[in-house]
Parts: structure tokens; sequence; C-alpha cells
């Protein structure tokens, strides 16, 4: 045979050998399959219920959302968080049974129950097998109709709230999204969030009203999907709903987000921040706009996912952040675009800046073909993994119907999204997102950001609980501190120390006048922690440090200081416990005029002019450690708190600057009495005994 | 228990319907082997429009030596750096750009899951990308010291930076012996000073021996057209070559009820302290496992679990009192329950202590009712059904069946052992692993040990 002859041959016997060689390069999509989304049905109840089922035979199981217009946005002000707390307590007894009655009831035939509140709606949701349908459906409709609210119930959640609202006011992540929400929507009921004050403000008869005035038939939506028929949904909605009347809620109108002419930057300072955390956004549109699918497209490009804009450049490129997104929001009301990152303190102003560029960007130059292409086939694609069981559909059909949009918005989806032309997206891009009149916020520490943060827009400057900072406190340069000693009164006060809340020692603080001026002798006693020290300070009557001295335990090392001021400088040494064994450090060194000791500080407190907002930065004199600090005190808010004492009005002040934030509670009125300390970050607090 | 709470306890939970004879329905499979050994099982269910690819190789934290422990682990990075085909960054893309959601890979002590869920029609990118990593994972000097950093981050994330991390990933591992029992005694993420020591040629062997065809399964579930699909997986799979090498036997000779050890764990973000009671348990395919199983549930599983009402809802002693068991997977060898509770603001961790070990031990001294039995029964069956609706739970049920029970048939088995199980099971099964004597108790606190 010749070559010719057998290449052809060799060639067809490769194509089929045994061994096939696998591509080296990722193969194509296969074809879409036209969408098979089940079709539903819809009813209206005599009683104004809107009815919507899914049929699923699938799995013997059934989903069901029953949803309200109850969202946070109906709380009534000053009681901020009541929508949430209607919806955690909905089942928590109900129609007669407890709530351990209730959990026993749908966890013994394997189900689940809960409720929760969003901006606009709540919503309750049962997911049960098949034969126990109709126990869920009277579970789900006893919460409804006839909630306990028991005291006791609300006295717990109301407990756990504060405990999850104080952690999430902790973080700077929380704080940007806050004020965020507060610059974007101002008198509109979009802008507010839980704060622990709207919570304790809540009572049960705020529950009640709520209930009553919301969780109507009439503007609710229940959607039952799975293995079930209309006719069964039907009768067992009746069944379990049976009286149960009323019309819509009035829905009063909204206040209309502010309008913005330009952009600016609301600064959060959040002093020693070593990053800083980015929102940038402005508000946008109706759920039924136009522009939506247009927009969806646009936001995959900008900052949807880990192939985005935001993300690689500001991750993959310049190592910012760990991440960098964007999004926007559908509520029933108007809704929001935002971009937001977390980026090292050193970085912020170019990331803002970079962040800037791609949201003009985005709406000034036309999308390339492959990266829409990209954007598009992620979105089409991954539109079927977020309905595969009954729960995705029943939710997915339930927003869909809430927000006004057609019945066959799930179903013509994919199609609607494919058909969006390239110039249509830079086009909403262009319209829905604004850098040239947005909201920006950045929570960091501004004495780093302020001048930077200026350079690129106006800047407003707070702290962290809101109260405007003049910025030229930021540049505060340490003076004495403003002392005057005729408000010290001799004193002898006993503080316990609470770690957790339990007793774990005690402090003793005495207050003397002396023929120099004064002494304060401190005495501490943890034994669990094997803490036992003395302190001695003596000062001048001036206020001017004298002498320190100390002795005792700590963490089971000796410490002892015994530093002496005079002429300018700090002279001494000072033995303290390390990692390794007791340090000792000599000392001798210049310190600024009006220089206090660190032992001081507690001593001398009710000298000072205490008022709203008084902020100091003074130098200060480590003598443990032998090092010069500036520290500030400022006063950050006003309360009231028990001690073993009693009870007192109080200002908080935080001293921050040093190797350990502290909180002092002074009393508003002479004679500025400290009542209570709290250690930052620790369990640990003293409180004034006597 | 008290007079009150027997009687209590039967009142709450009478409307409880028995078991309501829900079967799950039976998945059906088609299994078969490739001549370099690896093992396909395909589940065709149209139902939805997805198709979830998942791939098992038989290696985990327990294949592991001393001196090289986290290996398996580091494994989970590195597969996603690229292949001889697939550049740094673009399995991911890939995935994305397909539609692909919940793609990832986890590493237990038995066995590493890759596994990427997709819409129907992109199963042949799913198919090409494991076979590509499994023929030819990029290890080079550089992607391997990248990922090892990446390991570091990801400890200092999840186990350094979350409270109660480190007593579940690290301290919870010297439950077992390490003489008799090192494969399950040291954790999943291993030691950084193992992976400091390690050179890339270690982490090729390593891949060379348990990263082959002949020590994987393929599932692939949903969506799919089987004809076309077998072709695929002999087009993609099929020249990759056996490894020839046996695999080491993995022993361990742990003997349980050896003593009650106690120990305080210092964790700097435990904000509330919490008493952590591990108790030893058999493997998955013992038969007592089904009862320990059930016997999780009525104890720490849901608001109507023993130690919810009591700890939680009636003294108040915890904030929250959940029991696991074996949290990162089932095992082929001895495992752990874990019953783990947290205090409440200003409770002394002694008072949860006993009032936790009370709790634990009245099941044995007093068994469970009738009513917990249906309701623990009732949450595994709903749990099984409600799985079955995605290709992906689908998938990693079949792989589990296989590799503890033997096979993807052993599914309906395993339900069945379980709805097999009697109250006096459970009570049996407490008696003899929930014992101080088979115990590890852990005092996790912010503050230094006393």
């Amino acid at each position: 045979m010749t070559t010719a002859r057998v290449l052809p041959l060799l060639l067809a016997f490769g194509a089929s050998a045994a061994f096939a060689q696998a591509p080296t390069s990722p193969p194509p999509a296969a074809p879409v399959r036209p969408a098979a989304l089940p079709p539903f049905q819809e009813a209206v109840l005599p009683n104004g219920l809107r009815l919507l089922v899914v049929e699923s035979h699938e799995q013997p199981v059934v989903s069901m959302s029953l949803s309200f217009p109850a969202g946070g946005r109906y709380d009534p002000v000053g009681r901020e968080g009541l929508a949430d707390m209607v919806a955690g307590l909905l089942t928590k007894g109900a129609g007669g049974k407890t709530a351990d009655e209730v959990s026993a009831a749908i966890e013994g035939v394997g189900g689940s129950i809960g409720a929760s509140a969003g901006a606009d709606f709540l919503t309750i949701r049962a997911d049960a097998l098949t034969p126990n349908l109709g126990l869920a459906f009277g579970l789900m409709a006893d919460a409804v109709t006839r909630p306990a609210f028991a005291p006791a119930e609300l006295s717990l959640l109301r407990t756990q709230t504060l405990s999850g609202l104080r952690l999430e006011l902790a973080q700077p992540s929380s704080l940007a999204s806050r004020y965020f929400a507060r610059e974007l929507y101002g008198a509109n009921p979009y802008a507010r969030r839980p704060v622990p004050k709207s919570i304790e403000a809540i009572t049960r008869d705020d529950l009640v009203r709520f209930q009553r005035l919301r969780l109507r038939p009439g503007g609710a939506l229940l959607v039952v999907a799975g293995d079930v028929t209309l006719a069964t949904a039907r009768r067992l909605a009746m069944k379990a709903l049976a009286g149960w009347t009323g019309a819509a809620p009035v829905a009063a109108r909204a206040a209309a987000p502010p309008a913005r002419a330009a952009t600016d930057i609301l600064l959060v300072h959040r002093p020693g921040s070593v990053q800083s955390n980015i929102v940038v956004g402005n508000t946008t549109f109706g759920p039924t706009d136009p522009r939506f699918y247009a927009l969806t497209l646009a936001n995959r490009v900008l900052g949807g996912g880990a192939a985005s804009r935001l993300f690689m450049i500001l991750r993959e490129q310049k190592s910012w952040t760990y991440g960098a997104y964007s999004d926007f929001t559908r509520p029933a009301g108007i809704g929001a675009f935002h971009a937001n990152t977390e980026v090292r303190t050193e970085v912020t102003d170019s990331a803002l800046r970079e962040m800037l560029t791609q949201l003009r960007r985005i709406g000034s130059d036309p999308v390339p073909a492959d990266e829409l292409t990209a954007a598009r086939d992620a979105l089409v694609g991954s539109f079927p993994l977020s309905l595969q069981t009954a729960d995705d559909v029943a939710g997915a059909v339930a927003q869909a119907r809430l927000l006004g949009l057609p019945a066959n918005y799930l179903a013509t989806y994919r199609t609607r999204l494919a058909a969006v032309p390239a110039a249509a997206v830079s086009a909403a891009a262009h319209s829905a997102i604004r850098p040239d009149r947005a909201v920006i916020v950045v929570v960091g520490d501004a004495t780093k950001l302020y001048d930077r943060l200026k350079a690129i827009a106006p800047v407003r400057l707070v702290d962290v609980d809101g109260n405007p900072l003049p910025p030229a406190q930021l540049t505060a340069r340490a003076a004495a501190l403003p002392l005057d000693l005729a408000r010290l009164v001799p004193r002898n006060d006993s503080f316990t120390v609470m770690v957790q809340g339990r007793p774990f020692g005690y402090q003793r603080a005495v207050l003397e006048r002396t023929a120099d001026g004064l002494r304060y002798t401190e005495e501490t006693a943890i034994p669990a922690a094997g803490v036992q020290q003395t302190t001695t300070l003596t000062l001048g009557t001036d206020g001017s440090m004298r002498e320190v001295h100390q002795t005792g335990k700590a963490q089971g090392q000796d410490t002892k200081i015994d530093v002496t001021y005079a002429a300018g400088r700090a002279k001494g040494s000072a033995t303290t416990p390390a990692q390794g064994g007791p340090k000792t450090v000599a000392v001798d060194t210049t310190v600024a005029p009006g220089t206090l000791d660190d032992n001081a500080i507690q001593a001398l407190l009710p000298a000072l002019p205490w008022t709203a907002g008084a902020r100091w930065t003074a130098p200060v004199f480590a003598s443990g450690l032998g090092t010069s600090l500036t520290m500030t005190l400022a006063v950050a808010g006003e309360e009231s708190v028990t001690v073993p004492a009693g009870t007192f009005q109080v200002f908080r002040a935080e001293l921050t600057g040093g190797p350990q934030p502290v909180t002092f509670y002074v009393t508003k009125a002479a004679p500025f009495r400290l009542v209570k300390v709290a250690i930052a970050g620790t369990p640990i607090e003293m409180q004034l005994a006597k | 228990m008290r007079f009150i709470e027997a009687l209590t306890g039967c009142v709450i939970l009478a409307g409880t319907a028995p078991a309501a004879a829900q079967e799950p329905a039976r998945i059906a499979t088609e299994s078969y082997s490739l001549p370099n050994g690896l093992k396909v099982i395909l589940a065709e269910n149209h139902a939805t429009q997805v198709v979830a690819v998942d791939v098992w190789y038989n290696v985990g934290s327990r294949n592991e030596v001393a001196g090289r422990t986290g290996f398996a682990h580091l494994f989970e990075h590195m597969m996603f750096q690229g292949s001889a085909h697939v550049k740094k960054g673009e399995h991911m893309a890939m995935l994305e750009r397909a539609g692909s959601e919940g793609f990832n890979g986890s590493t237990a002590e038995d066995r590493t899951n890759y596994y990427e869920p997709l819409p129907s029609n992109r199963l042949n990118l799913g198919l090409w990308l494991e076979a590509d990593r499994m023929r030819s994972l990029a290890i080079t000097d550089s992607s391997f010291q990248n990922q090892r950093e990446a390991v570091k981050e990801e400890r200092r994330l999840r186990v350094d930076n979350q409270p109660y991390s480190r007593s579940i990933f690290e301290e919870a591992y010297t439950l077992m012996d390490p003489k008799a029992c090192f494969p399950y005694s040291h954790s999943i993420i291993g030691s950084m000073d193992d992976l400091n020591a390690a050179r890339t040629s270690d982490v090729q062997a390593f891949f060379d021996l348990y990263y082959a065809p002949n020590n994987a399964t393929l599932v692939v579930a949903g969506d799919f057209q089987p004809a076309e699909t077998k072709r695929l997986i002999e087009q993609y799979f099929g020249s990759i070559p056996r490894n020839p090498r046996a695999i080491p036997p993995v022993t361990c000779d742990q003997r349980f009820g050896t003593g009650a050890v106690r120990r305080e764990v210092k964790d700097p973000n435990a904000n509330l302290p919490a008493v952590i009671n591990i108790f030893r348990v058999p493997a998955y395919d013992s038969a007592d496992y089904p009862a320990l199983e059930l016997l999780s549930v009525i104890l720490g599983q849901g608001e109507s679990s023993r130690l919810n009402r009591s700890l939680v809802r009636e003294s108040k002693l915890a904030a929250a009192a959940p029991v696991l068991l074996n949290p990162f997977g089932p095992r082929r060898g001895p495992g752990e329950l874990i019953a783990f509770a947290i205090t409440n603001q200003g409770v002394a961790i002694d008072s949860l202590e006993h009032a936790l070990a009370a709790q634990l031990g009245r099941v044995a001294s007093e068994g469970v009712s009738e009513a917990e039995l249906t309701k623990a029964k009732n949450s595994y069956r709903a749990g099984v059904i409600t799985g079955r609706q995605t290709p992906l739970a689908v998938a990693e049920a079949l792989q589990t069946a296989s590799l503890f029970l033997g096979s993807p048939d052993a599914v309906a088995a395993d339900f069945q052992r379980h709805m097999a199980v009697t109250a006096a099971d459970i009570r049996r099964v407490a008696g003899a692993y929930l014992r101080p004597d088979n115990s590890l108790t852990l005092l996790v606190s912010a503050e230094a040990a006393k």
C-alpha cells in the first residue's frame, strides 16, 4: 500500500483507538435546553390572601412561605428592630402551645419553621414531608394569627438581640454599612437600623400592635411549593386560617431618598484602625425598572465575582485587599448600588480613587465583548443552580410576586438577560452608577486619612457614634491636663474586681492630702490571677508628679517600680511581668512638662473639667515600661450605671493611646467620682462598692 | 428523671406522628470501572437542569505519617492552582464563567473530595477539569510555597481567629492515642512545622501515590445523557495511568474507655467560656453507629433537643449546647461525639460542666422515650429526603455509601439500619460510649489557666 492510502486508515484507526487522547483545551459548551420551570397556579382566597402553588412531585417534601408587608421599614420611630423581634417571637409560642411545644411538634416530624424580617417584608417559612403538611400549616397559621408573645420569651430574645447588636456595632464593616444606609436614604425608612436604645424600648404592646396591624390576609402572599396540588393547598389554607380577616394595611408614603448634587466623603474616625472599610454608592430605581437586566450584566463585569474588574484590580493586581465587590439591591422601594472593600490604611486613598475610576469607566466605555460574554454566560448558566429545591423555588417565586414582577419573570429570566445588547449595558451603568453624586463612607483611622481623602472629595469627619469631630482634634498635640486640684476630695474608695459579672478581687484607692501635696495609694488584689499590688504616688501641690512606688505580684511574677520625677526627668527602675520572666528596665529620661505617670491617671480623674464631648490629649510616662506615650481621654457618651455602691448618671470616657484601652465611668456631677472601670476587650471590670 | 419531667416529656411529644412510612426514593445508579482503575458511578435524574461532578480520592489525614502531617489538606489548595492545560487561576474562572456555583473541595480524615455543580450543558467542562488535574497537577516550588502560605493564612483566619475553633480543629484530636492510632490522633490542617520542613519532592511523591485513577471514585449525578457521558469519561480519563505501587495500609488500634482526661484550653477569642466533652465512638459501618447518630439528634440538635431545653432554655446555664458527631465526616476508624456547651454571661464553667455531665449520663441510666426516638428517626428521614433534591447531595450520598459501606447500593440499606434503631439500642450505646472513662473534656476560656 502506498502512504497515501495507509495514512487515512491510520487516522481512522487513531480516532477510534481504545485510549483516545484527551483534548488539550477545555471543551466548548453543549447547547442549552430551554428552561423547564414548573408552572405555578394562583388563587385568591375569600379573605384576600393570595395563594401561589408550584407543583413538583419529585420528592415528598413541601416548602411554604407566608409573606407580609411588615418589614423593618414599618418600625415606628424609636422602635427600630420591632419587625425583627416580632418575627423572632412568632414561632416562640402560639395558639395555646408554648415555644417548647411548637418546636417539639415540628421537629417531631422532622420539619422546620422559622420567621424573619427584611426591610420590606416579614416572612414565615415552614418545611415538612408530605404527610405532615397539615401539621406544619397549622403551626404556621397559629404563629401569625395567635402568637403568644410570652414575656419570658420577649425577655430572652431581647437579651440575645442586644448581645448580637453589641458584637455587630464593634465591627467596622457594620459601622460602614449603617452609615452608608443613613447617608443614602436620609428620611426614607430604609435608612434606619436597630440600636440598643430602640431594642430596649420595645414593649409587648408594640409587638401585639404591629402583628394586628400588619399581619393580615390582605396584602399577604402564601407560596406553597413541592409535593402538593392547588386544591390541597387551598383546602389547608382555608381550614387553618378560617376566621382570619383583615384588609391590606395602609402603606404610608415613604419620604424620597435625598437627591445629591455632588460626591462627598463621610469619614468615621476609628482610632488605631489598621484597615479602612470603604463603601461607595447611590440610589438607583424601583424593582420593575427596565434597566434591571442591563444593570445586572454591568454589575457582574464591574464587581460581581472573582473575575470582576474591582476584584481583579484591587486584589489580584494591586494586592490591596482580600476582596472588592459591587452589588445593587432590589427592594420594594428605591434600590441602591454600592461597591465596597476593606484595605490597609496606607492605601485607602489609592483604593478609593481606583474604585471611582472603575465606577466611571463602566458607564463611559463600552464593555468589551469578551468580558460581557463571560458575565452573561455566568449569570445565565448559574440560574438553574438557584432553583434546585422546593424551598429555592418557593423563595424565588415569592420574591418575584412580592416585587410585582410579571408572572413569567422566572421563565424568561435567562432569555431576557441574553437579549440585552452591549450598548444597553453601559447605558444602564451610566444612568444607574453615579460616582459624580455618590455617597462615600470610610471607616478608619482619620489621623492618617483625613488629609489624603480631602484631596479626593470634601470630607465630613465624625466619631464612631456619629458626633461631628473638628479636624483640629486629629492633630491635637499632647498638652498638660487642665487639672483643678481643688476638686480633689480626699477619698477612700473600694472597688470590686468583677470578671464576667463574678467577683474576683478588690481594689482600694485612697487619696490623702499631705504637707507637700497629695498621696494616692492603690491596693489591688485578684487572687485567682495571682495579682497583689500596692502602688503609692505622690504629687506636688500643683499636681505635678513626684514619685511612684509599686510593689507586688502580677501573673505570678514580682513587680517593683521606683521612679522619681524631678526637673523634667523621670529616673529610677521598673520590674514588670513579661513572657519569659520579670523584665527590669532602668529609667532615666526627659519627660515633657505636665507628664503624668500612667498610674496617676485614675487618681486624678475627678480633677478634670468633665463635660459632654470633652477630650484631652496628654503626655504620659508608662513607668512600668519606661516609655513616653501620648494618651487621649475622650468622653464618648452618657449613661446610667448600677454598681454595688448605687446607681449613678455617668460620663463614659475612653482612654486610648496606651497598651490597653480602658473605659472610665465618672459621675456627671461633682465630685466626678469614678464608679466603674472597664478594660476593653476583656470581661474584667472594677465596680465601686463603697 | 424526675416525675414531672417524665410526664412533661411525654405530653410535649405526644402529638408526634409516628414514622409515616415516607421512604426516600431509590437512587438509580450504574457503576463500572475504567481499565486504569477509576471507579465511576452514574445517577441520572432529570428533575433539575443541574449536573454535579464529584470526585473522591481515597486519601485523607489518616494516611499521613508522623513528621508529614498536613499534606492531604495542602492538596485541597494545590488542586486549584492549575494543571498541564489550565493556567493558575483559570480553574475557578472557567467554572464561574460556565455558571457553576458552590464548587469546592474539602479534606477530611478519610477522604478528599472535589466537586462542581454545573448547568447540564457544561458537564463536559467539569469532567475535563477533573481529568486534567488528576493527570497533570502542576507541582512546582513556587506553587507549593504559595499554597503553604495560603494554608497558614487559612489557619490564622479559621483556627486562630474564630472562637472555639482551635478546640475542634486541633485539641479534639488528642482524644486518640498517637502511638496506637496516629492516623486519627492528629488534625487535618496538620503541623506548620511539618509543612515548613517538607520539600517539593515530598509533595510530588504524595501526589503520585494518592492522586491516581485507581485511588479515586467519580460520581456524575443529575441531568445528563448516559451514553454521551460515558464517552466523555472514557475520552478524558481513560489515558491517565494507574499508580502501580501499593498504598501503605492505615492501622489504628485505639482502645476505648482508657480513662477520663480533662484539660484547660486557652482561647483568646472565646469571650464566653465553654465546656466540650468528647467521646470515642466506633467506625461508620459499626452496628452501633446509627444509634449514635439518633442519640446526637435527641441530645443536641434542634430547639427541642434535651440539651437545648435543659441547659439553654430552662436552667439558662448555656447560651448554646449542640452535639456533633464526626464533624468532618464519617470514618473507617474510631471517631468522636462532641457535646459542646457555651456558658451564658456570668455562669461559672463548673456549674455548666456538671449540668452537662448529668444530662449526658441520664440517657444511659434512664433511656429515651418512644417519642424522642420517633422524632430522631423523622429528623433523619427528612434530612435524607430533602437531601435528594440536589444532584450534589445525591452524589455525596453515593460516595459515602461507596467508601464507608462498600457500595453505592448500600444507600438504601444505610437508611434502613437507621430506621431499625430501638430505644434500647440508644440506651445501650449511651452506656457504652458516653462514659467519663471514654472521654476528653476541654474547658475553654480566654484567660490564663488557673
